[in-house]
């Protein structure tokens, strides 16, 4: 199946029964399947929205009205729902974003590119907000990380952003669904007619200091929370490894390729593959650190990571960099090329 | 009656040779689109600055290092066609005010299609309708979003089948009419609002030259057929548009302060919808019954304009 649509369709099978699209390339395919699909899930809505705003904010109502709920976009679209993103946060309300990267700035083109890793690790809008971010890096962990980010959005009630970029999102691989875990959530913040008790109240507007210092530190030890406990990451051949590659997403598929190729002529050389890239796995890289000295990171963009991984290893590692931004794929051949390098120049 | 000074109607031999939208473009084969665009820009001329909503017509004409325009052109986002285009218009004034640039009559023109214009675009245009501004907005309107792989719009006609408005049994397609946008424009109390089609070439050129001369803000809905995105054969384009306009489907009027007026003669019996559906792959779906609906539908909304047409006056 293709990426897109099996986003499309893990989301139904996690329960999402609430869509709201809106046209931009690469991740149409996504808006279609659940134009094709909402209605033969039970009970679920698809709706076009007139613009990426409208989108957000649609899922905002939904949200608040229980459903689970989710929209997509790429990058230029996600700029757009930045201020519903944000809103979302402070609301503390569950919701799935799924941004299929492409290259930019500004409208750029729409070939798979990592541009969008500051935007989604460091909240993206305006305030003191984290999101979740997950960067799958093939078509099953496409199926699986989207039925894990409704969980995530569920359990700490905040937004969950899926970072895929226009590779994945066109790729077609075998996949296998699994069977989600039925949906628990709190129901106390669920607006749905006042009925018996007191009216519930949604509101990110907090006029007073001392309150929005409360709210802001409240959701201060929310994010400390998940970064403990969510922290998820791959590592691939880094038993014996002298120098260890950090990427994420189709760079990290790039990047097997290449060490695969290396191996061959005998290079000692591993893969850290971030899987959640906020929280970002600090300590698994620290924890190499202690053996390796080399580390290479590899993106598809000009050096977004590296900062992360600098903050992470400080000076007791030498890090490298190499990206391609502008929506050119790098070949592992290539990678593989500046790991030889690396090696040499050791 | 405050009409246009110094307009001349357009006839075949003076109309412009030079081509400001080249040959060598990526639109598909019988792109009703591209065709209005020639001529609109042929009748603007080469004193324009052109703001384009991202769509068809800036994909298939600029992608880097190419383009098409042989006028000074500038990309912009999806939503901002008409503010841009605003931006442009008070940069120009002003520099012309300090003497910074010659003192000739530039016009700024934003061009974006049904989505950049209906959906996303609405609310920058509206802004710059209300302002004023001493602009063009073109909606080229192909009835979806095309460019991204044939998304439904608010333009898109009732019971169309798009792939976000699939058609099936409970369902046929598209479950609302087409937003009358040009009644939106009206309501603004601008100077000028026409729709035209390129089917009509003469009559598109004259509605557009007219809307150059105006002073202040006008609005052109241009009728654009869009034969890949209507899975229609693509020989037939110009005669699709006709027969859209010949229906009562996309009647051709102006709005001349406030007054109506339509630019075509219709007989006492119009062309039937099915003839007009029966062409276009996106309508296959439909039986006789729904045919009839469609037809009620543009039987109403062509009654109104009629009384709009018979008792409008103009406002100054």
């Amino acid at each position: 199946m293709q990426g897109n649509r099996v986003i499309g369709e893990a989301a139904i099978r996690a329960g999402c029964r609430f869509y709201a699209g809106y046209p931009i390339t690469p991740q149409n395919e996504l808006t279609e399947y659940m134009a094709d699909n909402m209605r033969r899930a039970k009970g679920g809505i698809f709706i076009q929205a007139e613009s990426e705003i409208a989108a957000i904010n649609m899922v905002l109502g939904a949200s608040a009205a229980g459903a689970r709920a989710m929209t997509s976009s790429s990058s230029p679209g996600i700029s757009l729902k930045q201020e519903g993103i944000s809103s979302l946060a402070a609301d503390e309300l569950p919701a799935v974003i799924v941004n299929i990267m492409r290259g930019g700035p500004g409208l750029g083109n729409i070939l798979p590119s990592q541009g969008d890793y500051f935007q989604a690790t460091r909240g993206g809008g305006h305030g003191d907000y984290r999101t979740i971010v997950l960067a799958p890096a093939s078509v099953q962990e496409l199926a699986d990380l989207t039925m894990d980010a409704f969980e995530l959005a569920d359990r700490y009630r905040n937004p969950v952003i899926i970072l895929a970029d226009g590779m994945m999102g066109q790729m077609m691989e075998p996949v296998e669904f699994h069977a989600p875990p039925p949906r628990r959530y709190p129901e106390c913040y669920v607006l749905k007619g006042m009925g018996q008790g007191k009216s519930k109240f949604i509101r990110a507007l907090i006029l007073d200091a001392i309150r929005m210092e409360e709210h802001n530190w409240k959701l201060y030890r929310k994010y400390q929370v998940i970064a403990q406990k969510e922290v998820r990451c791959e590592t691939f051949w880094t038993d014996d490894a002298e120098i260890l590659i950090v990427a994420y997403g189709t760079a990290a598929r790039i990047a097997k390729g290449a060490i695969k190729r290396s191996r061959e002529l005998g290079l000692p050389v591993g893969l850290i593959r971030p899987i959640t890239l906020w929280p970002f796995p600090t300590q698994v890289l620290q924890g190499f650190a202690a053996r390796v000295d080399d580390f290479l990171v590899f993106e598809m963009n000009t050096g977004q990571m590296l900062e992360d991984v600098q903050l992470a290893l400080g000076n007791t590692a030498r890090i490298q960099f190499y990206g391609r931004p502008g929506g050119v794929i790098p070949t592992p051949a290539e990678l593989a090329k500046v790991i030889a390098y690396q090696l040499r120049k050791k | 009656m405050n009409t246009v000074e110094n307009f001349e109607i357009y006839a075949p031999k003076l109309i412009e040779k030079r081509e400001f939208f080249s040959p060598g473009h990526r639109a598909c084969q019988g792109c009703g689109e591209v065709l209005a665009l020639r001529l609109l820009l042929k009748a603007l001329g080469e004193d324009t600055v052109v703001s384009n909503a991202t769509g068809c017509m800036e994909i298939i004409s600029s992608a880097y290092p190419h383009t098409a325009w042989n006028l000074p052109y500038i990309h912009v986002a999806f939503e901002n066609a008409a503010a841009v285009a605003s931006g442009v218009e008070a940069g120009l004034k002003a520099l012309r005010r300090k003497g910074k640039i010659a003192d000739r009559y530039v016009k700024s023109v934003a061009i974006a299609g049904d989505g950049g214009t209906v959906d996303i675009g609405l609310q920058a245009l509206s802004g710059a309708m209300e302002r004023g501004h001493d602009m063009i907005f073109f909606c080229l309107d192909n009835e979806a979003y095309m460019n991204t792989g044939i998304q439904r719009s608010s333009a898109t006609p009732f019971m169309a089948a798009t792939t976000t408005s699939p058609a099936g049994k409970a369902i046929k397609g598209q479950r609302t009419g087409k937003k009358n946008v040009p009644e939106i424009m009206v309501a603004h109390n601008i100077p000028y609002v026409a729709t035209a089609c390129p089917s009509y070439p003469l009559d598109l050129m004259n509605k557009v030259e007219k809307a150059r001369k105006t002073i202040g803000p006008s609005y052109i809905h241009i009728f654009s057929v869009c034969p890949t995105g209507w899975r229609a054969a693509s020989n037939e384009t110009v005669k699709l548009g006709r027969m859209a306009v010949e229906t009562g489907f996309f009647p051709l009027y102006e709005v001349e302060n406030g007054k109506y007026r339509l630019t075509i003669d219709y007989p006492e019996k119009r062309r039937p919808m099915a003839d007009y559906l029966r062409l276009q792959g996106r309508f296959r779906h439909l039986d006789p019954a729904d045919i009839a609906k469609v037809q009620e539908l543009v039987d109403k909304e062509f009654r109104k304009l009629m009384h709009k047409v018979k008792t409008s006056v103009p406002w100054s």
